[in-house]
Parts: C-alpha cells; sequence; structure tokens
C-alpha cells in the first residue's frame, strides 16, 4: 500500500483552542462535526477540516490508509468498517482536490 | 464553514516596514503616515515573538519594502522561523540581482502593483515616468527567477472599465493571481476620494462584471476581497469569516512596531515591542467592536446584514469615524 503525504503547497495549522472546544463538546456528547479544527490555506483559499478530518491531515506523514485507520480506531470510538469508511471518502476527496502525494 | 470562534491567533499579520516610498501615487493611504523605522533587530525581535503563535503568513504592504537595505536578511529570517512571506512593490527598484535575493530569502511569492495596462495612464496615476516599464521588468526577473508572481490593481475610476485588460496582462506576465483592490478612502485615497472613487452604482456594476469573469478565467486566479459583494453573490464555500476579515483573520503591523487592526484603519491598539500579540488579539476591546459590530441606519432593516455585516469597516470608519456605519460604497438603497 502507497504511502500518503499532504500536498507541501498546502499551508495548514491546527486551531488548538477550537480543538479542545470540539473535544469537550463531544464529551458531553453534543454533535461538533462541522466545527473546524484545522485550517488549511490553499492557492490564497482558506478551508477548515473538522475534528476527524484534522487528526486525518495531521497524520498524513508518509502513512498508508491502514496504519491510519489502526491509529485513529485508538481514538474514536466507532465502528472500524464505519470509520475506514469514512476516512476512505475523506481521502478520495482531499485527493479531488489535489491536496496529497502519494508515494 | 464557518467558524464559530475566530483563529487563535492572525493568520496574516501584513506588516509595514516602512513608511518611505520612492512613488507618491495618487490613491496611496500611507503617504500621509509617518512613523520612526525600527532597525533590524527589533524588526527580528517581533517577528520571534510573532512566530510564537504560529501566524503562517506575513506580508509586507507599502511603504516601498525594497527601499529597506536589510529586506532579504529579514526575510531570510522570517522564513527560517517559518513564515511564509510575501510583499506588494511597484517594482520599481527590482533588479536582477535583486529578484536572485528574492528567491534566496524565501519569498513565497511577490506581488507587483500594476494599475493599467497603458503606460502613460500608470506612470500618471503613479506620478512616476517609467513605472510601468520597471512595473513589467520587475516582473519578468523574478519569473525568471522561478518566484511566484502576483500582481495587484487598486480599481478606480481609471481602470474601472478596463479591469479585463489588467487581468490579460496580468496572465501575460505569468502571474498566478491577480487582486483586484477595492478602493479604499485612507490616506490620499481619501483625499483624492472625489476624483478616484466610483459611485455605489459603478462599484455594483464592476462586482458583477468581475464576479463573471472570476466564475470563467481558469489561468489566472481573480482575487477580490470586498465584503459589500456580499449582496450579489453567495460567498464561496471557503470564506470562513464573514464581513472585514481585518482583526479576525489579520493584522497591521506599522513601521514603529504599533498594532491596528488593518493599514487603513489607523487605531492603534499596541507596540509588539512590548505589547504580547496574543494578548492583543484577545484582548483588544477595538478588536472586539469590529469583530461584534451592530448594524446602525439602513443596515438595521437590510436583508444582507447577515453576511454582509455592513461591508468594510475601514471604509465606514474613514468616512463617519464610526465601525458600525454602512459601507459607502454600499448600493442597496435605503
Ligand atoms: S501606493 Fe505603494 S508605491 Fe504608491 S506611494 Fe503608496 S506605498 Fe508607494
Ligand atoms: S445596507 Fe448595510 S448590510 Fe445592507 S448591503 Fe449595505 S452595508 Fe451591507
Amino acid at each position: 500500500m502507497r504511502n500518503i503525504r499532504r500536498n507541501p503547497d498546502i499551508i495548514w495549522r491546527e486551531e488548538e483552542e477550537a480543538r479542545a472546544e470540539v473535544v469537550r463538546a463531544m464529551e458531553r456528547g453534543d454533535d461538533a462535526s462541522g466545527e473546524g479544527t484545522v485550517l488549511l490555506v490553499e492557492s490564497g483559499m482558506m478551508h477548515q477540516l473538522n475534528l476527524l478530518g484534522g487528526e486525518i491531515w495531521k497524520l498524513l506523514d508518509g502513512i498508508d490508509e491502514e496504519r491510519l485507520v489502526d491509529t485513529l480506531a485508538m481514538t474514536f470510538d466507532v465502528d472500524r468498517d464505519i470509520l475506514a469508511r469514512d476516512i476512505r471518502d475523506f481521502l478520495a476527496d482531499l485527493d479531488r482536490r489535489g491536496w496529497l502525494v502519494h508515494e | 464553514m464557518y467558524m464559530s470562534r475566530i483563529p487563535f491567533s492572525p493568520i496574516t499579520i501584513n506588516w509595514t516596514l516602512t513608511f518611505r516610498c520612492n512613488f507618491n501615487c495618487r490613491h496611496c493611504y500611507s503617504r500621509p503616515e509617518k512613523a520612526p523605522e525600527l532597525p533590524t533587530g527589533q524588526v527580528k525581535e517581533i517577528m520571534a515573538k510573532v512566530a510564537k503563535y504560529k501566524v503562517p503568513f506575513i506580508n509586507y504592504g507599502g511603504g516601498e519594502p525594497l527601499l529597506r537595505s536589510d529586506l532579504f536578511d529579514l526575510t531570510g529570517y522570517a522564513t527560517g522561523l517559518g513564515f511564509n512571506v510575501s510583499m506588494n512593490t511597484n517594482g520599481f527598484l527590482m533588479t536582477e540581482e535583486k529578484a536572485a535575493l528574492a528567491r534566496e530569502s524565501g519569498f513565497r511569492t511577490v506581488g507587483i502593483s500594476i494599475d493599467s495596462t497603458k503606460a502613460e495612464l500608470h506612470d500618471d496615476f503613479r506620478n512616476t515616468k517609467g513605472s510601468h516599464k520597471k512595473a513589467v521588468s520587475a516582473a519578468k526577473f523574478l519569473k525568471e527567477q522561478g518566484v511566484r508572481l502576483t500582481i495587484s490593481s487598486v480599481i478606480c475610476r481609471v481602470n474601472h472599465m478596463e479591469f479585463e485588460e489588467l487581468v490579460r496582462q496580468a496572465r501575460d506576465l505569468g502571474a498566478e493571481q491577480i487582486s483586484l483592490h477595492n478602493y479604499k478612502c485612507a490616506g490620499m485615497g481619501f483625499t483624492n476620494k472625489d476624483e478616484l472613487d466610483l459611485t455605489p452604482e459603478e462599484w455594483k456594476e464592476f462586482y458583477l462584471k468581475a464576479i463573471a469573469l472570476r466564475e470563467k478565467v481558469t489561468d489566472i486566479r481573480i482575487s477580490m476581497d470586498d465584503p459589500i459583494t456580499a449582496t450579489i453573490h453567495k460567498a464561496p464555500e471557503q470564506a470562513i469569516v464573514k464581513g472585514s476579515t481585518c482583526g479576525k483573520l489579520s493584522l497591521n503591523i506599522r513601521a514603529n512596531g504599533d498594532v491596528t487592526p488593518c493599514g487603513f484603519i489607523p487605531v492603534v491598539i499596541g507596540n509588539l515591542l512590548k505589547d504580547d500579540l496574543k494578548d492583543l488579539w484577545d484582548n483588544s476591546n477595538i478588536l472586539e467592536k469590529m469583530r461584534n459590530k451592530k448594524p446602525k441606519e439602513k443596515c438595521l432593516t437590510c436583508k444582507h446584514y447577515e453576511d454582509c455585516l455592513g461591508g468594510c469597516t475601514a471604509r465606514a470608519y474613514a468616512t463617519t469615524g464610526d465601525f458600525n456605519s454602512p459601507d459607502p460604497h454600499c448600493w442597496v438603497a435605503k
């Protein structure tokens, strides 16, 4: 399986305060999936990723999909198949945008 | 996706390293500004403090950055701290050697100001003979060095009918983006506004055409950062805050280290030689007022308020002294 990396042309930053708040909201059982925790700037445009997207994004340092699912399964308490599918969909979306590099 | 809270620190710092300039443009916001210039060491000291808060972008604005003899030294230092650095220059002082230094010091992009495709008009507007020719050569030098190029044009009475040619010129020069800046009534821009600014109806007409062109063109990005356009088109998916972005995504540093919300709002909220960036960002009541504007006058009953937030705060403040006043470029009837 090929390793995946972030496209180095994309400038990004974790929004630490927003992330902490989302984590607190989730612990309370609230839905915070629409809240951004990572900001990306690509060609002058700004985008955000929600918590799951942000956690995936941070791990894309040359990692294969299998290992990505394993790592996130330790943090997100959801069915592994569902998680794997969400990750695959998310990566496909990033790929379409040209935000990934495959090695 | 809009952010329900603003980022924990600015995404962009617009930094006036110097108010000096070799030009005297008719629309310039910064000509009347005077402030002592910080020496290299103190600029670096501030850069290091700002880097602590992971601000990703620094853009040097005007005055003319190339007048600072330590420009490339500062830029090398800033890129070493992790900043993505860009600048806006009139290009007059750009040479092959300086373009090479721009690349070596790590400039991510360099923006050249060109306000017309007609050399005489640009030279006249910028009060400097030969300035169009020099701006075009500056673009070439940068391209030869592989530096990413952007072009900036301030839209006003002399060029609002020729913006399509401006876009074509920028594309021919190899720019990846053209910024069509809205006219700001600050500094000389305020003094000359009756002669140079468009009427609200003309702004509407310009934006309708420019937005249509932006949607059609694929080989160059057309950037127009004006909150008043919220009335005529839906904000793109990636817009993460509404209204003016200054004080929400960006801040401005002046030549002496003073901090203002934006280059066009001359209200000082602190000085980074003594103040902490994060403290200003979180606790300035000026920023708080800009982030939580209250509708007044015609904005009170306007159906666009939620998206427009009264338009450009700098223009409202320049013309009325009140952040909350409706943007003077607003074309929506009372
Ligand atoms: S607009 Fe730029 S080039 Fe013109 S006078 Fe002002 S700082 Fe100088
Ligand atoms: S009236 Fe106010 S809210 Fe409405 S479009 Fe004009 S500036 Fe924006």
